[in-house]
């Protein structure tokens, strides 16, 4: 078996030994372990070994890319093979441009590996009980959650002499406890080592929500100011990062499109991709095409600044690269939205009637490309009276506009904390969001 | 690669695993995308590898390996016994999984037309004819000017053995078609279309779903709810609810709900659980009109097997029957924690995938009536044909619909188009409201989401016409 760094080589030159203009690949080895847990008790642990390889090969200004688990010599041939031939017949891309010319200095980025993370073993059914009792600690609820811990490594090579290796650890864990059916509370511990690791925490966060939000009254609909809890911000930074990236503005997937330098949100709000984070859950030295990555301001005092791109989308918008690549794709790798001035309480006290929101699920868009959706709003949702959370509230669903909220937004806490949770549809591997408070939102109820 | 899975069964076996379960899975997938008139790729998906399961004193392990080597197998299994059997401490009561009959049998969905017979020009051909066909304002008679096509198609072969006995071939093609068309109108601003179908058959599918047509006729409509459409009105009224729009919620309220992982909380952290309870079955929860069935067995359906991925032979299930809660939607887990037989809903969608409880085509069972009498029925009202925006909340209790194709009843005719009512209703309230569906029945293909890590499981999901009495509309401001 070939290491991961000949595999992405041998694809390289046989792409290119096979006629192919241009080739990059990215071989890769990850172990992945979970356990998942619900009413207070280990479901079932996995782990999986996977190796695989990435392949963009271009030729004649026609493009066509692969994923592949077979990474044996003949695999990889065959691979390569089928892609060669299918490339023939492919037309030409309109907005081609070429791979960047290396070679690229990769600065290492700190705090992205710890290596107690792969050998934590039964370590892991350890946190997981940490997490659960913490979570029973204040009286009971059933507690469910998932913990995965990752070790990957991955080589990048590309025919424009570009080389580079990459090693992470992540450690993600998610805790939601539930009390008398329609009660819930989530809590979340997140990183890339164990240092800020902390499973009793997210379990006594979970319980504590889940324990407020028992005995409910039943929501009004309205316009309310309304605090936006981490894991909720999430939600909708997650989807900014999304609609950032050029390839959605392109295709209608985004309510950022043509407004480029133009006032999409309230003074108060600054949002950057920064994949050079130490910690970061989603920090690269390198983006697919091998750029070397640097921060990306998306949004600053408010104004939209910057698309997401590779090097197809800055060809076609005629700007450079923001070394966001994915081949097709550009994405954000690691959001930071910037801190406010409040503390935490004082951001509530601020508050004298409206509505905190912990965390958002199933948002879904009438319209991408006006920013129109509605959102379902759970794992503790209370009532705000006179800076204090008050009555637990059900059965409210937020339903604005995207746009209308970052508008909106009144202040930011301080004490940004990473977030990753399963409800971050759009796939940024990590948002850094402080809490959030936006006026005149709005929320609707069932009719019957 | 059946010796490496046999091999793999024996040796968890030899470890100590009560039951060890192993699944062999090769998905081959090429993928087409034209955006804006643009080829923006084609691409290949090759995976395949070998998915793990057993149980040891009770606790689940699972674990997977791509690199189809002994060595690898036999570290991945040693470490999935070490982890299930340290999970138990963590549990309450042993892990069971009801008995079911051993299976020896190989099945195949033979495509009339494979995939590999076509060829690449031909299919990126049909991508750009079909964006040529709506961007053409003249054709359409608005302007398109955001237009993503997408074609997949796949060839997935499984080889499922266990430590009972059961051995299980198959072989399956399946075809996705998604587009995403954004229409404007200077004054209107803008309004989109999904266009989506999936079927478990070959390239015959693509041809009978007459694309281009389907895909101009789909943007005139859009053209016609930016230009026309007024006003949707609020309050109490009755509505007629579309095949398109039933099929959707009878998944989401229907199918989901009486999913019996999510009753008993396994999915609690992530999708959710359910407002159904285990001692709910034969309890009434809509009107005599409604029945609801979930069928892998369909011909040619997007979700159709034989035998899940716990090798247990598929059935149709009646989940609601005449408005009564009938049955569950169950693994063999769920089943022997209930004290009945699995009804096969066991699925993955890849290797590297543990087989959880998934729907596979769901659909409420069609009325007697003509469509016009369920119209006609109608003083005030909606028809929402189509839907976009929705959702529900994790319980599956609290649903919203807001519509896309939609015109004002009224006196029993249908009037002009309206834009986006919105249809906020809960479960009960909804099958509640049903009194009357037509003789119609239409599936559409779609991507179902759940589990952790995710799996998109293909499905159907349909119904007839539906009349809903006096439901409450609500709108956007």
């Amino acid at each position: 078996m070939m290491g991961i760094k000949e595999v992405s080589s041998f694809i390289v030159d046989n792409g290119l030994r096979l006629g192919a203009d241009e080739v990059a690949a990215i071989a890769a080895h990850i172990t992945s372990r979970q356990v998942r847990f619900a009413n207070n008790e280990v479901t079932v642990t996995k782990t999986w070994d996977t190796t695989s390889a990435d392949i963009l090969l271009k030729k004649d200004r026609r493009v066509l890319i692969a994923s592949t688990t077979d990474v044996s010599e003949e695999g990889i041939r065959n691979t390569l093979k089928g892609l060669i031939r299918t490339v023939k017949v492919m037309k030409t891309h309109k907005n081609y441009a070429p791979l960047p010319e290396g070679p690229f200095q990769y600065r290492s980025i700190p705090n992205l590996y710890d290596e107690r993370i792969p050998k934590l073993g039964e370590k892991n059914i350890d946190y997981v009980e940490a997490a659960i009792n913490s979570a029973l600690e204040g009286g009971t609820v059933r507690v469910a959650g998932t913990l995965l811990t990752t070790d990957s490594e991955s080589a990048l090579a590309t025919s424009r002499n570009v080389d580079g290796t990459r090693k992470k650890t992540t450690i993600n864990m998610v805790v939601r406890c539930l009390a008398n059916g329609e009660a819930s509370g989530m809590g979340i511990t997140c990183g890339t080592g164990l240092g800020e690791f902390n499973p009793e925490k997210a379990g006594r966060e979970a319980g504590r929500l889940a324990r407020m939000s028992l005995n409910p009254i039943s929501g009004k609909s309205g316009k309310y100011d309304v605090v936006l809890s981490r894991p909720a911000s999430a939600v909708i930074f997650d989807i900014i990062a999304g609609m950032d990236s050029a390839f959605n503005v392109d295709s209608g997937q985004s309510c950022l499109a043509e407004r480029i330098g133009k006032k999409i949100a309230s003074d108060e709000l600054a949002i950057h991709d920064d994949p050079r984070a130490a910690g970061g859950l989603g920090s690269t030295p390198f983006d697919d095409e091998g750029y070397p990555t640097g921060r990306t301001t998306i949004i600053e005092k408010g104004t939209l600044r910057s698309y997401l791109h590779n090097s197809f989308t800055s060809e076609k918008y005629k700007a450079e690269s923001t070394a966001n690549a994915g081949w097709i794709a550009p994405h954000a790798w690691n959001v930071i939205v910037e801190e406010g001035k409040l503390k935490e309480a004082e951001l509530l006290e601020s508050v004298k009637e409206g509505l905190y929101v912990n965390n958002i699920t199933y948002l879904r868009f009438q319209d991408y490309r006006r920013g129109d959706f509605s959102a379902v709003i759970r794992d503790g949702v209370f009532r705000i009276e006179k800076g204090e959370l008050t009555k637990p509230v059900r059965g409210l669903r937020l339903s604005d506009n995207l746009l209308h909220i970052l508008r909106n937004i009144t202040a930011l806490s301080k004490e940004p904390e990473q977030i990753f949770h399963w409800w971050m549809e759009w796939g940024t591997p990590s948002i850094k969001t402080p809490m959030v408070l936006s006026s005149d939102v709005g929320f609707t109820v069932p009719t019957k | 690669m059946r010796e490496l899975a046999d091999f793999a069964v024996e040796y968890a076996a030899k470890l100590g695993a009560e039951y060890a379960e192993v699944r062999f899975q090769s998905d081959l997938e090429n993928v087409y995308v034209v955006k804006n008139g643009n080829p923006e790729f084609a691409g290949f998906v090759r995976h395949r590898g070998l998915g793990v399961r057993l149980l040891v004193k009770g606790g689940l392990g699972f674990t997977s390996v791509n690199q189809l080597d002994r060595d690898l197998v036999e570290k991945r299994v040693r470490e999935a016994i070490r982890m299930a059997k340290a999970s138990t401490r963590v549990m309450k009561k042993p892990i069971c999984l009801s008995p079911e009959k051993v299976i020896e049998e190989e099945w195949e969905v033979k495509p009339k037309n494979p995939f590999e017979d076509v060829s690449v020009e031909e299919k990126m051909g049909l991508l750009f004819d079909i964006d040529k066909a709506v961007a053409s304002p003249e054709e359409t008679g608005v302007s398109i000017p955001y237009r993503l096509i997408q074609l997949s198609e796949l060839n997935t072969e499984k080889y499922l053995v266990n430590s009972e006995g059961t051995a299980i071939s198959s072989r399956i093609p399946r075809v996705l078609f998604v587009a995403l068309l954004t229409g404007h109108e200077k004054g209107r601003g803008t309004e989109q279309e999904i266009i989506e179908k999936g079927e478990g058959r070959g390239w015959e599918a693509v041809e009978e779903w007459k694309l281009i047509d389907h895909a101009r006729e789909r943007a005139k409509t859009l053209g016609k709810i930016l230009k026309t459409a007024g006003k949707a009105p609020r309050g109490k009224l009755d509505m007629v609810l579309g095949n398109q729009v039933v099929g959707l919620i009878v998944h989401e309220s229907v199918g989901h709900p009486y999913e019996a992982d999510r009753i008993f909380g396994r999915e609690a952290a992530q999708a959710g659980e359910s407002f159904i309870t285990r001692d709910m079955v034969g309890r009434r929860i809509g009107s005599e009109v409604v029945t609801v069935v979930d069928d892998p067995t369909l011909k040619n359906s997007y979700g159709y097997y034989l035998y899940d991925d716990e090798g247990v032979p598929a059935r149709r299930r009646f989940l609601m029957k005449e408005g009564v809660i009938n049955e569950f939607l169950h693994n063999r887990e769920t089943a022997a924690e209930m004290g009945v037989s699995s009804n096969a809903a066991a699925r993955s969608s890849a290797f590297n995938r543990e087989p959880i409880i998934r729907m596979a085509n769901t659909f409420m069972l069609p009325g007697d009536q003509a469509f016009d009498e369920l119209v006609e029925g109608v003083q005030l009202g909606v028809y929402m044909k189509t839907f976009g925006e929705w959702n529900i909340d994790d319980r599956r209790y609290n649903m919203r619909f807001v519509g896309r194709e939609c015109y004002l009843i009224k006196k029993g005719e249908l009037k002009g188009m309206i834009r986006r009512p919105i249809l906020e209703v809960t479960t009960p309230g909804f099958y509640g409201s049903v009194d009357a569906l037509d003789k119609s029945l239409t599936f559409e293909g779609a991507t179902c989401g759940k589990g952790d890590p995710a799996q998109g499981m293909p499905v159907w999901h349909g119904g007839p016409n539906a009349r809903l009495r006096g439901v409450g509309l609500g709108g956007r401001e």
